[in-house]
């Protein structure tokens, strides 16, 4: 049987669903015959190619987020957002109390550690947007909240895709912390 | 009680007329979820979780208002109202900011168990997530507005089971939020820092200042016990994790002592005192040296020699009744001395006194009735007491007496209404002038024949003396007010008086004769009892002196005094009295002024280290459990006592 091909992304996160990804520990050895992984953050091909199963890690942040999000959705047939950030906006969303302006200075300016540091500018960098979970951009196939999700809940997610069904974790293994 | 039979899910099930279907439903095993009903507290279908289908009825109906009622064919679980639920609980999660992963109370989450439980692994709605305030200039407990889901349980747990009304909604539509008294914040509200709210409150919004983000109760180790603080006898229970405080609750909202105050339910985990953890003596004017228990045993023995015609023993009535027991032993049989009291053993025999003055002798506290008469009483008369400050508990049963309108509630202080939003009169007579003043009472109603009781002849002849006119210029007030109050608290049924220190101490042995005979010719008797209360200020007072530890110190300067204090605190009046002491024994949790005038200091457990029973001021007995293992050189109280008798060649047995 052909391997199923995965892609993934985190947007707007901190890298925790990835490496509770990588906390399946020796499941992974069984995960590996059965998957290959495309461009991923693991992987580092930068350039997406046509998968069976996406996966996005983290909120939609800025333009570049929603540019991604998308090309995941068009080069897979099943999109699967991993965290409570991807799933929710989780606490990447609690900018959204603020302006944008604030935020950038809080950044740049009242919490730097470097002197004299400004706001960067430069066309090459996406504005920031109102951070969004994934589903308010592109269609979601299946959800694993957590924040991070366990190794567990994102073992099961996978096991489930891989026997054919779209996964939706039972009550004792959802987490929203 | 009449039974009707409802049908639910197909099943024919039986409850109680009067209940609603959800009551019905939980009594029977049925489980709906719920989010914003709480035993305890009334229902008022805010937050549509238990919404049910019942036949005939249009749209499906919350079941925790619906009255069930014979022959109503409901269903709780149809596809429909499990697609209801799982809305209304997105609609709730992207109101406002329910992200669990920074969250005090996730673990401990009514919304976020449901969550799981409903596989809520997205939410199709966007959020509104306004910007909300935080409040957390109360001393307890913070509120979190964006983590409020407006279920009103802490709104109704701060009317109906604080009864003070200082929580209420303010705003319209999206704006709404949880205000205190006039959108004040919380510390400089009305609150009286209870804290029912905290318990009721099903999401973080409200939580603990003190040990936050130390554990959940799924963590904990729960162990019910009673609360040290006053003599009123609350069930706590208590919450520990790794030998650390983390939260007290009260066990059952629905209790007449389900309230709590801060003092058990905040206070209680305060350990910020430094703790004495070895025996000391003092060797020059201002020091102390660390030494064996052996050797201030020794020092103790010596003390007591030169001290030995003149040695006096005082215990607080904090301690259980066992270790109070073992002291009057140690007092009596090793040191010899029959001079013993309590820190409120005066109160006692002020009391004891009225009581013999009013029913002769051989009637004890027994003529006090129960704090659990308060809240069914029609008339509520405070004398002489601040239960606010020395048993809020109390003051919470009189609020919830006075609040729905069932009781009058009639003051007496001088200076200061305890209860302004509550009060029906306000006496205040000129200070000293309390028993002419509950004389002057008694008077009235016998004049105007509103006395109930046979005793009245009797008192007819011993008041004939009493002029209302002098009792109106002695006390400072008008005649029409004496007969007003004289009137309220005589047309009652159940009115009953509550008096305390305040009254002990100005009006004595004469004043606490005055409230019994105005009991006794007017309120209906509860048993053999009169509706009277003392107020107590010791958990175990009530127990402390009916062990016959309130004697009282027979010297008036004693040379030597053996002090057993624990976690108590002594007040002015007591500490300057200690400092005359020529040689002054002190064991003690907390280091304190008292430590520090000592000549011998000995640790002790604190409430949450010790065992044994209480008698509280209603004279139940109560079981005092250990919660925490004592820490590091702190030995439990009978284990010093048996070692300084041990050192003093005498055995102290408890038989």
């Amino acid at each position: 049987m052909a391997k199923v091909k995965v892609i993934s992304a985190w947007l707007d996160a901190c890298a925790g669903c990835h490496m509770s990804f990588l906390d399946i520990d020796e499941a992974i050895i069984g995960l590996a015959d059965k998957i290959e992984l495309l461009p991923t953050p693991i992987t580092d091909f930068k350039e997406f190619t046509p998968a069976d199963v996406g996966i996005i890690e983290g909120a939609i942040s800025n333009e570049h987020d929603e540019e991604v999000a998308k090309q995941i959705r068009a080069n897979c047939k099943i999109l699967m957002v991993w965290g409570d950030c991807a799933v929710f906006g989780g606490i990447v969303s609690m900018r959204n109390l603020f302006s944008n302006e604030e935020v950038l200075d809080r950044y740049y300016s009242t919490e730097s550690t470097t002197s004299n540091s400004k706001v960067p500018c430069s066309e090459e960098l996406p504005p920031l947007v109102k951070v969004k979970p994934i589903n308010q951009v592109v269609k979601v196939d299946c959800y694993v909240p957590g924040c991070p999700p366990s190794a567990k809940a994102i073992l099961y997610a996978l096991s489930e895709l891989l026997e054919g069904r779209i996964p939706v974790l039972p009550s004792e293994t959802m987490r929203y912390d | 009680m009449n039974e009707i039979t409802i049908t639910v899910n197909g099943k024919q099930v039986k409850g109680k007329a009067g209940s609603t279907v959800l009551e019905v439903c939980q009594a029977n095993g049925i489980d709906i979820p719920t989010l914003c009903h709480l035993d305890g507290l009334s229902d008022v279908g805010a937050c549509r979780m238990c919404v049910v289908e019942i036949a005939k009825e249009r749209r499906p109906v919350p079941s925790c208002t619906y009255p069930a009622r014979d022959g109503l064919v409901v269903q709780t679980h149809t596809e429909k109202l499990e697609k209801y639920r799982r809305q209304i609980l997105e609609l709730i999660f992207t109101e406002h900011n329910h992200f669990c992963m920074f969250c005090e109370k996730s673990g401990d989450c009514e919304l976020q168990k449901l969550g799981y439980q409903y596989q809520m692994d997205n939410v199709r709605y966007s959020y509104a997530l306004p910007s909300l305030s935080v409040d957390s200039l109360n001393e307890y407990f913070t509120i979190d507005h964006n983590r409020c889901i407006l279920c009103g349980r802490c709104i109704r747990a701060c009317r109906e089971i604080a009864a003070v009304n200082t929580l209420d909604f303010g705003q319209r539509g999206w704006k709404t939020t949880v205000v205190a008294d006039l959108n004040q914040p919380l510390g400089e509200s009305s609150c009286l820092n209870c804290g029912p709210c905290v318990q009721a409150c099903p999401t973080g919004a409200i939580f603990n200042k003190i040990n936050l983000y130390k554990g959940v109760t799924e963590d904990c180790e729960q162990i019910a016990t009673v609360c040290p603080d006053c003599g009123v006898g609350c069930e706590l229970n208590v919450l520990v994790r790794d030998n650390n405080l983390i939260r007290i609750d009260a066990p059952d909202l629905t209790s007449t002592r389900g309230a709590l105050c801060r003092m058990g339910r905040f206070e209680l985990l305060e350990q910020t005192q430094s703790r004495v953890t070895s025996p000391l003596v003092r060797i020059k004017d201002c020091d102390f040296e660390e030494c064996s228990l052996d050797s201030a045993a020794q020092r103790i023995s010596a003390g007591l020699k030169e001290t030995k015609d003149s040695f006096a023993g005082m215990v607080s009535t904090k301690l259980p009744s066992e270790t109070l027991s073992m002291f009057h032993k140690f007092i009596s049989d090793v040191i010899g001395s029959d001079s013993i009291d309590t820190p409120d053993g005066a109160s006692y025999r002020i009391i004891s006194e009225g009581i013999a003055k009013f029913a002769g002798k051989g009637k004890g506290l027994d003529i006090e009735c129960s704090i659990e008469e308060i809240p069914g009483a029609d008339c509520i008369l405070v004398i002489g007491s601040d239960p606010e400050t020395t048993n809020p508990v109390v003051g919470t049963l009189i609020r919830r007496a006075a609040g729905q309108g069932k009781a009058k509630l009639v003051t007496v202080h001088p200076s200061r209404d305890a209860f302004p939003l509550w009060t029906d009169l306000w006496l205040k007579p000129k200070a000293g002038s309390e028993t002419a003043l509950l004389n002057g009472l008694t008077k009235i109603i016998l004049d105007k024949g509103l006395a109930k009781s046979g005793k009245a002849d009797a008192l007819k002849t011993s008041l004939n003396q009493c002029e209302i006119s002098e009792v109106a210029r002695t006390a400072g007030i008008d005649k029409e007010t004496l007969e007003e109050a004289a009137e309220i608290y005589a047309q009652a049924e159940r009115g009953i008086i509550i008096y305390g220190e305040n009254l002990i101490a100005n009006g004595g042995a004469d004043a606490v004769a005055a409230i019994l005979n105005l009991a006794s010719i007017t309120a209906n008797q509860v048993g053999n009892s009169l509706r009277v209360v003392s107020l107590k200020s010791g958990a175990n007072s009530r127990g402390a002196w009916e062990l016959g530890l309130a004697k009282g110190i027979k010297q008036d300067k004693p040379k030597g005094l053996y002090l057993l204090l624990s976690d108590d605190t002594v007040d002015e009046k007591l500490l300057n009295r200690l400092k005359e002491i020529d040689f002054l024994v002190v064991q003690a949790s907390y280091h304190s002024p008292v430590t520090a005038i000592a000549d011998v200091v000995l640790p002790s457990p604190i409430w949450a280290e010790r065992e044994g029973k209480y008698v509280d001021m209603s004279g139940r007995a109560l079981e005092v459990k250990q919660v925490l293992e004592p820490g590091e050189g702190v030995l439990q109280d009978k284990e010093i006592l048996m070692a300084v008798s041990q050192q003093m060649g005498k055995e102290l047995v408890l038989r």
